[in-house]
């Protein structure tokens, strides 16, 4: 026992002695390289599609009467349906080479050049992401007035 | 294909951004809207915050979307790469932000739910509450109708038995625990003779004459719950007394204890004074009737005894003693034939004469002969002769002998306290039809005891060899034989006063003659 003592209070000093040392080794600011952030971001999504698939899952559980949370329902399957766009367009941008992507005449004129593979026709749709967040904020929009007036009908009752 | 135009997907980002960014802060405003509506509604406070990340979220990526469009149109990539990275870590950071805040949900849906369930609760409540109001309402206003039937009910049985009350000729009173009259109607003060309007307090011992009564009356009722037509003697404020047959019932609250009584009296004193009266005429009729036999079988003999005694008077000389023995004989016969007389005056039997008489000129030739005699005994005679007499029919002779018969008595009877005074007067009773005359005296007056003998033949307070006992009776006989009536009070109750005065009155009431039109008649009288 006083054997293990002794061995822990010498490792105790000699490693605080070794990192003072040798300062190269002991990383104390990790740097962060480019991927990080479409890593970050990708995760970003993934929790964001968590949480909505827990907002639908719940409100289906509370079986809200009322048609309002219904179009949170909508707007939570929606904005899923835009964060896996999202998530597979970001994924798709790396493997399109920027070579693909040609702007001679402008910005307004840029287009993908062919063949068309099944990626870039996946990078294009992906580009169209609108097409499902804007109905998704339409229905959190109808849902949130249809709550509005409900709230507003029962006060006067 | 040789290659795929980036338009369509780039018109989309843009007007898609433009639109995302309409309808994060239309949908912020509702959730502004419900916060500000219901600030304690939990829930619409998450969706608040989940509106104000998504719109911060749809700026950030929208706007980024757009001034990446806007400078790479524009030949300005190079600023773009270097806002890039910006755009695109605000759109991770409100993305992380987004989904924590829905995350968070939960906790905004447990009170949404508690509150949910509150506003259930609330409104069942407030739903049972309506139907008890309802409820009520319709009990409350049959209630109403049923409180106002009882009330209309109570106030016809109330205002029934008050009138009763009220109008009852009899005594009505109600009295507590210690014989305190707390309410009497007004037949009850006017039988006792007090004022309604200033009544003192009265108690059962104030108009109970004996306590005795009143003690048996209290141990009955608390003993038995009531009595029943009792028959005492109640004191009239004046002093009087009059005789009243009385039921109570008594009053016990809820543990039984006595706490008072509720009565009915009945003034028994006229009756009794009419059976009295009754009692009175029968016993004289049958005592007249007698009398009347009597006399007409002594009216005979004594008619042979007077004639053959004055016979044998022819035979005798007055100076011899057998003269002397008839004289006695015929002097004692003549006094029993006046008596016989003055029984069939009694009884109406003798024969009568029928004329006018004026009261006033008959009672001053009696004074004429009479107020010598009086005044010799210091009497002094006070006279109050009516000067509109109503005349009256009858015999002179024999009203004469009543009223020298009652002056007479008036005389003796204050001839042994050595004086007073006699008055007498005449009027019209108040309907006209009678003639009163009343002759006061100041003497000592009748005991009750003997009041209802003194009309009786042979009944006389006089030593013996002073009065026969017919006086009165004579004069009773007399007056009835005018179909009129005699009475008597003695002591005197002055009317007006209410005041005792010591002494005897007798009241002579005649009928006043009456002309063939029935209206009476008056002659000159000489009023004194």
């Amino acid at each position: 026992m006083v054997l293990i003592r002794i061995t822990s209070k010498v490792f105790c000093l000699f490693l605080p002695a070794v990192l003072l040392v040798f300062p190269e080794h002991a990383l104390a600011i990790q740097t962060h390289g480019a991927p990080e952030g479409i890593y970050v971001h990708q995760m970003a999504h993934i929790f964001f599609i968590a949480s909505l698939c827990y907002l639908f899952w719940d409100i289906r559980r509370s079986s809200f009467p009322i048609k309002s949370w219904r179009y949170l329902q909508y707007f939570c399957i929606l904005m899923i349906l835009w964060n896996i766009v999202a998530f597979t367009g970001h994924i798709v941008e790396i493997h399109i080479d920027s070579a693909d992507i040609i702007k001679d005449n402008g910005y307004l004129s840029i287009h993908i050049a062919g063949p068309i593979t099944t990626i870039k026709l996946i990078y294009y749709v992906a580009k169209l992401d609108h097409i499902f967040s804007v109905p998704a904020l339409i229905c959190l929009y109808l849902c949130l007035r249809s709550l509005y007036l409900t709230s507003v009908a029962e006060e006067k009752e | 294909m040789n290659s795929l135009s980036m338009f369509p997907a780039n018109l989309t980002d843009m007007v898609g951004s433009l639109l995302i960014i309409v309808f994060s802060f239309l949908s912020l405003r509702y959730a502004y809207l419900l916060t500000k509506n219901q600030p304690d509604n939990f829930l619409w406070g998450f969706l608040f915050y989940f509106c104000i990340t998504l719109a911060a979220f749809a700026i950030s990526r929208a706007v980024g979307h757009l001034v990446k469009q806007v400078l790479v149109i524009g030949g300005k990539e190079e600023h773009w790469v270097v806002i890039a990275p910006l755009s695109g870590g605000f759109n991770t950071l409100l993305m992380i932000s987004l989904a924590a805040v829905t995350i968070y949900y939960h906790k905004g849906i447990e009170g949404y739910r508690a509150i949910e369930q509150k506003a259930k609760n609330l409104k069942s409540t407030n739903k049972e509450l309506k139907q008890t109001a309802a409820k009520l309402h319709e009990i409350n206003v049959h209630l109403e109708e049923l409180v106002d039937n009882r009330t209309k009910e109570l106030s016809a049985s109330e205002k029934k038995f008050r009138n009763f009350f009220i109008n009852s000729k009899d005594m009505v009173f109600f009295c507590d625990s210690e014989n305190r009259i707390v309410n009497m109607n007004v037949s009850g003060l006017e039988i006792l003779g007090y004022s309604f309007n200033d009544l003192p307090p009265l108690t059962l011992h104030d108009i109970f004459f004996n306590e005795d009564d009143l003690n048996n009356c209290s141990e009955e009722m608390i003993s038995h719950g009531f009595i029943e037509d009792l028959e005492v003697e109640f004191k009239r404020e004046d002093g009087t007394l009059i005789s009243i047959l009385l039921s109570a019932h008594a009053v016990f609250n809820e543990e039984g204890t006595f706490t008072g009584c509720e009565g009915i009296a009945k003034d028994l004193t006229r009756v009794k004074t009419m059976m009295a009266q009754l009692v009175s005429s029968e016993k004289m009729a049958s005592v007249g009737q007698m009398a009347a036999g009597v006399a007409h079988e002594i009216n005979t003999p004594l008619g042979v005894i007077l004639g053959y005694s004055q016979l044998l008077m022819d035979d005798f000389p007055a100076d011899t003693e057998e003269g002397e023995s008839l004289e006695v004989i015929e002097r004692q016969t003549k006094a029993c034939r006046k008596i016989v007389a003055d029984l069939l005056k009694f009884s109406r039997q003798s024969e009568s004469s029928r004329e006018d008489i004026a009261m006033n000129e008959m009672l001053s030739d009696i004074l004429a002969v009479t107020e010598h005699s009086l005044n010799m005994s210091h009497i002094q005679v006070h006279q109050n002769l009516s000067g509109h007499l109503n005349t009256v029919v009858g015999d002179t002779e024999k009203l004469r002998q009543v009223c020298v018969n009652l002056i007479n008595n008036s005389h003796h009877a204050m001839e042994e306290q050595g004086g007073g005074d006699i008055y007498i007067s005449t009027k019209n009773s108040d309907d006209g039809k009678n003639v009163i005359t009343t002759v006061r005296d100041t003497g000592h007056g009748i005991p009750d005891k003997i009041r209802s003998s003194i009309f009786d033949p042979f009944f006389t307070t006089k030593p013996v060899g002073k009065g026969t006992g017919l006086g009165l009776s004579v004069s009773y006989g007399i007056i009835k034989e005018h179909d009129g009536h005699i009475e008597v009070e003695s002591p005197i109750i002055n009317k007006e006063s209410g005041a005792t005065i010591k002494g005897t009155a007798f009241h002579i009431i005649l009928p006043a003659l009456l002309n063939e039109s029935g209206v009476v008649t008056q002659t000159n009288q000489q009023a004194l």
